[in-house]
Protein backbone atom coordinates (compact mmCIF):
# COMPACT_ATOMS: atom_id res chain seq x y z
CA UNK A 1 0.00 0.00 0.00
CA UNK A 2 2.89 2.26 1.20
CA UNK A 3 4.69 1.39 -2.51
CA UNK A 4 1.67 2.37 -4.44
CA UNK A 5 1.43 5.94 -2.50
CA UNK A 6 4.66 6.68 -2.74
CA UNK A 7 4.32 5.60 -7.00
CA UNK A 8 1.42 8.09 -6.61
CA UNK A 9 3.81 11.00 -5.45
CA UNK A 10 6.04 9.71 -8.03
CA UNK A 11 3.55 9.95 -10.83
CA UNK A 12 1.93 13.29 -9.71
CA UNK A 13 5.35 14.82 -9.36
CA UNK A 14 6.54 14.11 -12.61
CA UNK A 15 3.24 15.55 -14.05
CA UNK A 16 3.19 18.77 -12.00
CA UNK A 17 7.03 19.26 -13.53
CA UNK A 18 6.44 18.65 -16.71
CA UNK A 19 3.26 21.62 -16.18
CA UNK A 20 5.24 24.05 -14.45
CA UNK A 21 8.17 23.82 -16.45
CA UNK A 22 5.99 24.29 -20.15
CA UNK A 23 4.83 27.47 -18.40
CA UNK A 24 8.16 28.29 -17.14
CA UNK A 25 9.66 27.80 -20.17
CA UNK A 26 7.14 29.30 -22.63
CA UNK A 27 8.42 32.89 -23.93
CA UNK A 28 4.70 33.80 -23.70
CA UNK A 29 4.80 36.82 -20.72
CA UNK A 30 2.97 35.45 -17.61
CA UNK A 31 -0.43 36.97 -16.68
CA UNK A 32 0.82 38.37 -13.37
CA UNK A 33 3.35 40.11 -15.08
CA UNK A 34 0.77 41.33 -17.97
CA UNK A 35 -1.22 43.15 -16.44
CA UNK A 36 -2.78 46.50 -17.58
CA UNK A 37 -2.54 47.81 -13.98
CA UNK A 38 -0.09 49.37 -13.56
CA UNK A 39 1.09 49.38 -9.88
CA UNK A 40 2.18 52.93 -8.22
CA UNK A 41 5.78 53.20 -6.88
CA UNK A 42 7.41 54.64 -3.61
CA UNK A 43 8.51 57.96 -5.51
CA UNK A 44 4.77 58.87 -5.88
CA UNK A 45 4.31 61.23 -3.33
CA UNK A 46 0.70 61.48 -3.40
CA UNK A 47 -0.03 57.93 -3.52
CA UNK A 48 2.03 57.68 -0.40
CA UNK A 49 0.32 60.65 1.11
CA UNK A 50 -3.16 58.79 0.49
CA UNK A 51 -2.18 56.39 3.34
CA UNK A 52 -2.10 58.86 5.84
CA UNK A 53 -6.08 59.86 4.76
CA UNK A 54 -6.42 56.14 4.89
CA UNK A 55 -4.82 55.56 8.40
CA UNK A 56 -5.98 58.66 9.88
CA UNK A 57 -8.87 57.89 12.26
CA UNK A 58 -9.53 61.99 12.62
CA UNK A 59 -12.19 61.54 10.32
CA UNK A 60 -14.25 59.28 11.90
CA UNK A 61 -13.91 60.95 14.97
CA UNK A 62 -14.87 64.03 14.45
CA UNK A 63 -18.63 62.75 12.52
CA UNK A 64 -19.06 60.57 15.52
CA UNK A 65 -18.18 62.43 18.70
CA UNK A 66 -18.02 66.13 17.49
CA UNK A 67 -21.20 66.08 15.13
CA UNK A 68 -23.15 62.75 16.69
CA UNK A 69 -23.24 60.79 13.44
CA UNK A 70 -21.82 57.82 14.69
CA UNK A 71 -23.66 55.54 12.04
CA UNK A 72 -22.21 57.64 9.27
CA UNK A 73 -18.87 57.35 10.69
CA UNK A 74 -19.30 53.87 10.93
CA UNK A 75 -20.22 53.92 7.22
CA UNK A 76 -16.57 55.76 6.66
CA UNK A 77 -15.18 53.55 8.59
CA UNK A 78 -16.21 50.66 6.66
CA UNK A 79 -15.33 52.40 3.29
CA UNK A 80 -11.97 53.35 4.75
CA UNK A 81 -11.16 49.84 5.75
CA UNK A 82 -11.81 48.66 2.08
CA UNK A 83 -9.69 51.60 0.59
CA UNK A 84 -7.01 50.30 3.09
CA UNK A 85 -7.38 46.82 2.12
CA UNK A 86 -6.55 47.86 -1.40
CA UNK A 87 -4.01 50.30 -0.71
CA UNK A 88 -2.16 47.61 0.85
CA UNK A 89 -2.60 45.19 -2.04
CA UNK A 90 -1.64 48.13 -4.57
CA UNK A 91 1.48 48.36 -2.11
CA UNK A 92 1.90 44.62 -2.35
CA UNK A 93 1.71 44.55 -6.42
CA UNK A 94 3.94 47.72 -6.60
CA UNK A 95 6.87 45.12 -4.43
CA UNK A 96 6.38 42.48 -6.56
CA UNK A 97 6.90 44.40 -9.64
CA UNK A 98 9.81 45.56 -8.04
CA UNK A 99 11.27 41.76 -7.13
CA UNK A 100 10.47 40.73 -11.25
CA UNK A 101 12.87 43.86 -12.70
CA UNK A 102 15.90 42.38 -14.27
CA UNK A 103 18.78 43.37 -13.34
CA UNK A 104 20.46 45.98 -16.55
CA UNK A 105 23.38 43.30 -16.92
CA UNK A 106 22.66 39.52 -16.32
CA UNK A 107 26.20 38.46 -17.62
CA UNK A 108 27.41 40.54 -15.40
CA UNK A 109 25.66 39.86 -12.42
CA UNK A 110 27.32 38.93 -8.95
CA UNK A 111 27.09 35.19 -7.93
CA UNK A 112 24.48 33.80 -5.61
CA UNK A 113 25.80 34.16 -2.09
CA UNK A 114 27.06 37.59 -1.93
CA UNK A 115 26.37 39.31 1.40
CA UNK A 116 24.38 42.09 -1.34
CA UNK A 117 22.04 39.96 -2.42
CA UNK A 118 21.45 37.98 1.15
CA UNK A 119 20.59 41.38 2.07
CA UNK A 120 18.34 42.47 -0.38
CA UNK A 121 16.90 38.64 0.39
CA UNK A 122 16.24 39.72 3.72
CA UNK A 123 14.39 42.54 3.10
CA UNK A 124 12.44 41.21 0.24
CA UNK A 125 11.36 38.39 3.45
CA UNK A 126 10.70 40.80 5.65
CA UNK A 127 8.28 43.24 3.07
CA UNK A 128 6.39 39.94 2.71
CA UNK A 129 6.01 39.11 6.16
CA UNK A 130 4.84 42.54 7.59
CA UNK A 131 2.27 42.99 4.42
CA UNK A 132 1.13 40.16 5.02
CA UNK A 133 0.54 40.98 8.92
CA UNK A 134 -0.64 44.58 8.06
CA UNK A 135 -3.03 42.92 5.37
CA UNK A 136 -4.54 40.86 8.46
CA UNK A 137 -4.65 43.47 11.09
CA UNK A 138 -6.56 45.31 8.57
CA UNK A 139 -9.30 42.64 7.79
CA UNK A 140 -9.51 41.40 11.47
CA UNK A 141 -9.38 45.13 13.47
CA UNK A 142 -10.05 47.75 10.81
CA UNK A 143 -7.76 50.34 9.45
CA UNK A 144 -7.71 52.40 12.68
CA UNK A 145 -6.11 49.59 15.50
CA UNK A 146 -2.73 49.95 16.13
CA UNK A 147 -0.85 47.25 13.90
CA UNK A 148 1.84 46.83 16.79
CA UNK A 149 0.39 46.34 20.13
CA UNK A 150 0.58 49.09 22.70
CA UNK A 151 2.76 48.55 25.76
CA UNK A 152 1.25 51.55 27.46
CA UNK A 153 -0.29 49.50 30.28
CA UNK A 154 3.47 48.94 31.34
CA UNK A 155 4.29 51.74 34.05
CA UNK A 156 7.50 52.36 33.15
CA UNK A 157 7.07 52.43 28.85
CA UNK A 158 3.79 54.29 29.75
CA UNK A 159 6.09 57.51 31.02
CA UNK A 160 8.65 57.38 28.68
CA UNK A 161 6.53 57.55 25.75
CA UNK A 162 4.42 60.81 27.56
CA UNK A 163 7.93 62.11 27.85
CA UNK A 164 8.80 61.26 24.36
CA UNK A 165 5.50 62.52 22.46
CA UNK A 166 5.31 65.52 24.21
CA UNK A 167 7.49 67.56 22.00
CA UNK A 168 6.31 65.99 18.86
CA UNK A 169 2.55 66.97 20.13
CA UNK A 170 4.03 70.71 20.85
CA UNK A 171 5.67 70.64 17.09
CA UNK A 172 2.25 69.49 15.35
CA UNK A 173 0.45 72.04 17.29
CA UNK A 174 2.23 75.13 16.67
CA UNK A 175 2.86 74.16 12.87
CA UNK A 176 -1.18 74.01 12.86
CA UNK B 1 30.14 25.01 -19.06
CA UNK B 2 32.29 23.69 -16.73
CA UNK B 3 32.82 26.81 -14.74
CA UNK B 4 29.07 27.55 -14.67
CA UNK B 5 28.10 24.35 -13.34
CA UNK B 6 31.42 22.72 -11.16
CA UNK B 7 29.29 21.06 -8.91
CA UNK B 8 27.34 18.63 -10.92
CA UNK B 9 30.59 17.87 -13.51
CA UNK B 10 32.29 17.03 -10.51
CA UNK B 11 28.93 14.75 -9.45
CA UNK B 12 28.79 12.97 -12.82
CA UNK B 13 32.24 12.48 -12.77
CA UNK B 14 32.07 10.92 -9.05
CA UNK B 15 28.87 8.76 -10.49
CA UNK B 16 31.02 7.52 -13.39
CA UNK B 17 33.90 6.71 -11.84
CA UNK B 18 32.30 5.25 -8.58
CA UNK B 19 30.13 2.65 -10.69
CA UNK B 20 33.44 1.98 -12.13
CA UNK B 21 35.38 1.65 -9.25
CA UNK B 22 32.39 -0.40 -7.69
CA UNK B 23 31.97 -3.26 -10.49
CA UNK B 24 36.33 -3.64 -9.81
CA UNK B 25 35.72 -3.85 -6.10
CA UNK B 26 32.97 -6.15 -6.73
CA UNK B 27 35.14 -8.60 -9.26
CA UNK B 28 38.52 -8.08 -7.24
CA UNK B 29 36.96 -8.34 -2.99
CA UNK B 30 33.31 -9.19 -3.08
CA UNK B 31 33.26 -9.06 1.15
CA UNK B 32 34.35 -5.19 1.03
CA UNK B 33 31.73 -4.51 -1.48
CA UNK B 34 28.68 -3.99 0.53
CA UNK B 35 30.46 -1.33 3.04
CA UNK B 36 32.21 0.38 0.22
CA UNK B 37 28.92 0.68 -1.62
CA UNK B 38 26.98 2.30 1.05
CA UNK B 39 30.09 4.40 2.07
CA UNK B 40 29.73 5.77 -1.91
CA UNK B 41 25.81 5.73 -1.85
CA UNK B 42 25.98 8.47 1.00
CA UNK B 43 28.31 10.73 -0.36
CA UNK B 44 26.32 10.52 -3.70
CA UNK B 45 23.03 11.76 -1.99
CA UNK B 46 24.84 14.50 -0.14
CA UNK B 47 26.62 15.68 -3.69
CA UNK B 48 22.60 15.81 -5.30
CA UNK B 49 22.15 18.09 -2.47
CA UNK B 50 25.10 20.30 -3.50
CA UNK B 51 23.58 19.79 -7.13
CA UNK B 52 20.57 21.01 -6.37
CA UNK B 53 21.74 23.99 -4.36
CA UNK B 54 23.84 25.21 -7.62
CA UNK B 55 21.10 24.64 -10.09
CA UNK B 56 19.11 26.50 -7.30
CA UNK B 57 21.44 29.33 -7.93
CA UNK B 58 20.81 29.84 -11.44
CA UNK B 59 17.11 29.92 -11.46
CA UNK B 60 16.43 33.30 -9.79
CA UNK B 61 19.75 34.91 -10.77
CA UNK B 62 18.71 37.81 -13.42
CA UNK B 63 16.64 39.03 -10.41
CA UNK B 64 18.40 41.16 -7.93
CA UNK B 65 15.84 40.83 -5.07
CA UNK B 66 15.54 37.65 -5.02
CA UNK B 67 18.97 35.88 -6.42
CA UNK B 68 19.82 33.80 -3.16
CA UNK B 69 16.22 32.92 -3.13
CA UNK B 70 16.60 29.39 -4.81
CA UNK B 71 19.46 28.66 -2.29
CA UNK B 72 17.79 29.86 0.70
CA UNK B 73 14.45 27.51 -0.76
CA UNK B 74 17.28 24.54 -1.05
CA UNK B 75 18.58 24.81 2.48
CA UNK B 76 16.06 25.62 4.49
CA UNK B 77 13.87 22.71 3.07
CA UNK B 78 16.63 20.52 3.33
CA UNK B 79 17.79 21.15 7.10
CA UNK B 80 13.70 21.02 8.08
CA UNK B 81 13.29 17.79 6.29
CA UNK B 82 16.58 16.55 7.52
CA UNK B 83 15.56 17.02 11.22
CA UNK B 84 12.10 16.29 10.92
CA UNK B 85 11.69 13.60 8.46
CA UNK B 86 15.12 11.86 7.21
CA UNK B 87 16.84 11.66 10.22
CA UNK B 88 14.28 9.73 12.75
CA UNK B 89 14.00 6.80 9.52
CA UNK B 90 17.93 6.57 10.69
CA UNK B 91 17.93 6.68 14.56
CA UNK B 92 14.63 3.87 15.10
CA UNK B 93 15.35 1.50 12.18
CA UNK B 94 15.85 -2.47 13.21
CA UNK B 95 18.90 -2.70 11.31
CA UNK B 96 21.76 -1.46 8.76
CA UNK B 97 20.30 -1.72 5.53
CA UNK B 98 16.38 -0.46 6.55
CA UNK B 99 17.93 2.59 7.98
CA UNK B 100 19.83 3.14 4.93
CA UNK B 101 16.88 2.31 2.25
CA UNK B 102 14.73 4.29 4.34
CA UNK B 103 16.80 7.60 4.08
CA UNK B 104 17.39 6.83 0.69
CA UNK B 105 13.72 7.23 0.26
CA UNK B 106 13.07 9.75 1.94
CA UNK B 107 16.13 11.65 0.79
CA UNK B 108 14.77 11.64 -2.87
CA UNK B 109 11.18 12.59 -1.17
CA UNK B 110 12.84 15.99 0.25
CA UNK B 111 14.29 16.60 -3.26
CA UNK B 112 11.25 16.14 -5.10
CA UNK B 113 9.53 18.12 -2.85
CA UNK B 114 12.74 21.01 -3.03
CA UNK B 115 12.07 20.55 -6.94
CA UNK B 116 9.00 21.34 -6.39
CA UNK B 117 8.90 24.41 -4.48
CA UNK B 118 11.67 25.89 -6.86
CA UNK B 119 9.72 25.46 -10.23
CA UNK B 120 6.37 27.10 -8.22
CA UNK B 121 8.58 30.10 -7.10
CA UNK B 122 10.20 30.42 -10.65
CA UNK B 123 6.74 30.58 -11.84
CA UNK B 124 4.98 32.70 -9.29
CA UNK B 125 8.24 35.23 -9.87
CA UNK B 126 7.71 34.93 -13.93
CA UNK B 127 11.91 33.66 -13.81
CA UNK B 128 12.31 32.03 -17.52
CA UNK B 129 14.42 28.87 -16.95
CA UNK B 130 16.07 28.61 -20.30
CA UNK B 131 17.15 25.71 -22.12
CA UNK B 132 19.86 24.96 -19.68
CA UNK B 133 18.50 25.23 -16.61
CA UNK B 134 14.96 23.98 -17.02
CA UNK B 135 16.98 20.64 -18.38
CA UNK B 136 18.98 20.61 -15.55
CA UNK B 137 15.84 20.17 -13.25
CA UNK B 138 13.64 18.25 -15.48
CA UNK B 139 16.44 15.28 -15.62
CA UNK B 140 16.73 15.65 -11.88
CA UNK B 141 12.98 15.18 -11.75
CA UNK B 142 12.72 12.52 -13.34
CA UNK B 143 15.85 11.03 -11.51
CA UNK B 144 14.43 11.62 -8.15
CA UNK B 145 10.39 10.07 -9.12
CA UNK B 146 11.85 7.19 -10.45
CA UNK B 147 14.20 6.55 -7.51
CA UNK B 148 10.85 7.41 -5.07
CA UNK B 149 9.33 4.69 -6.17
CA UNK B 150 12.38 2.13 -6.57
CA UNK B 151 13.19 3.35 -2.92
CA UNK B 152 9.57 2.60 -1.91
CA UNK B 153 9.52 -0.99 -3.72
CA UNK B 154 12.50 -1.81 -1.69
CA UNK B 155 11.28 -1.05 1.39
CA UNK B 156 8.52 -2.36 1.20
CA UNK B 157 9.12 -6.14 -0.38
CA UNK B 158 12.75 -6.04 1.36
CA UNK B 159 15.84 -5.59 -0.82
CA UNK B 160 16.37 -9.26 -1.00
CA UNK B 161 13.43 -9.45 -2.85
CA UNK B 162 13.81 -6.19 -4.80
CA UNK B 163 18.29 -6.78 -5.60
CA UNK B 164 17.57 -7.33 -9.24
CA UNK B 165 15.06 -4.49 -9.76
CA UNK B 166 17.08 -1.95 -7.73
CA UNK B 167 19.96 -3.27 -9.86
CA UNK B 168 18.52 -2.11 -12.76
CA UNK B 169 16.08 0.62 -12.21
CA UNK B 170 18.99 2.40 -10.23
CA UNK B 171 21.62 2.82 -13.34
CA UNK B 172 18.83 3.57 -15.50
CA UNK B 173 17.26 6.78 -13.62
CA UNK B 174 20.50 7.84 -13.69
CA UNK B 175 21.12 7.14 -17.66
CA UNK B 176 17.89 8.99 -18.27
CA UNK B 177 18.43 11.76 -15.94
CA UNK B 178 22.67 11.87 -17.76
CA UNK B 179 20.52 11.63 -21.37
CA UNK B 180 18.52 14.58 -20.37
CA UNK B 181 20.99 16.86 -18.85
CA UNK B 182 23.05 15.83 -21.94
CA UNK B 183 20.41 17.08 -24.48
CA UNK B 184 19.84 20.38 -22.32
CA UNK B 185 23.58 21.40 -21.87
CA UNK B 186 24.77 20.27 -25.30
CA UNK B 187 25.29 24.31 -26.01
CA UNK B 188 25.45 27.14 -23.85
CA UNK B 189 21.95 28.83 -23.82
CA UNK B 190 22.10 32.51 -23.03
CA UNK B 191 19.25 33.43 -20.27
CA UNK B 192 16.25 34.44 -21.68
CA UNK B 193 15.95 37.97 -23.39
CA UNK B 194 15.03 41.04 -20.49
CA UNK B 195 12.05 42.00 -21.89
CA UNK B 196 10.69 37.71 -21.97
CA UNK B 197 11.31 37.77 -18.28
CA UNK B 198 9.65 41.08 -16.90
CA UNK B 199 7.73 43.83 -18.41
CA UNK B 200 9.57 45.84 -16.13
CA UNK B 201 12.44 48.02 -17.07
CA UNK B 202 15.80 46.82 -16.06
CA UNK B 203 17.80 48.15 -12.98
CA UNK B 204 21.17 48.20 -11.64
CA UNK B 205 21.03 46.08 -8.31
CA UNK B 206 21.70 49.38 -6.15
CA UNK B 207 18.47 51.07 -7.28
CA UNK B 208 16.91 47.76 -6.36
CA UNK B 209 18.46 47.74 -2.69
CA UNK B 210 17.34 51.22 -2.54
CA UNK B 211 13.96 50.81 -3.62
CA UNK B 212 13.44 47.61 -1.55
CA UNK B 213 14.99 49.72 1.55
CA UNK B 214 12.35 52.40 0.56
CA UNK B 215 9.37 49.92 0.68
CA UNK B 216 10.42 48.30 3.83
CA UNK B 217 10.54 51.77 5.79
CA UNK B 218 7.34 53.06 4.07
CA UNK B 219 5.72 49.66 5.76
CA UNK B 220 7.47 50.02 8.49
CA UNK B 221 5.97 53.88 9.06
CA UNK B 222 2.74 52.55 8.62
CA UNK B 223 3.37 49.73 10.97
CA UNK B 224 4.29 51.94 14.02
CA UNK B 225 1.56 54.44 13.79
Amino acid sequence: MITLIYAAIAIAFLILVLGLLRKTLSHEPDECVTDSYSPPSTANGRWLHLSERIFDPTDARWLAEELGFPKLANALIIDRKRLAIRWLEALQAAFDDLVRTPEISPSEAPKAGSVGSWQMLWLTFRFKISISYALLAVKVFGPYHRLIPSFSWVPFSRRSERSFRRPALANSRSSH
Amino acid sequence: MFRVFPLLYSYIIYTFCGCLAMYLIYWLDPQMYPSVYWIYFLIGILAEFMVLVEISDQIFRPLPAIRNLGRALTIVISAALGLIYMLPVVLWSPGRRPALLGFALRASVTKAIILAVLFYVARHYGSRLGRNIGGLMLGFSIFVAMNVAVYAGANAFGSELFAPTLWVMGPLAFALCALVWTISLWELAPLPSMNTISTAPGRDSDAVALELTRFNSELSKLLHK
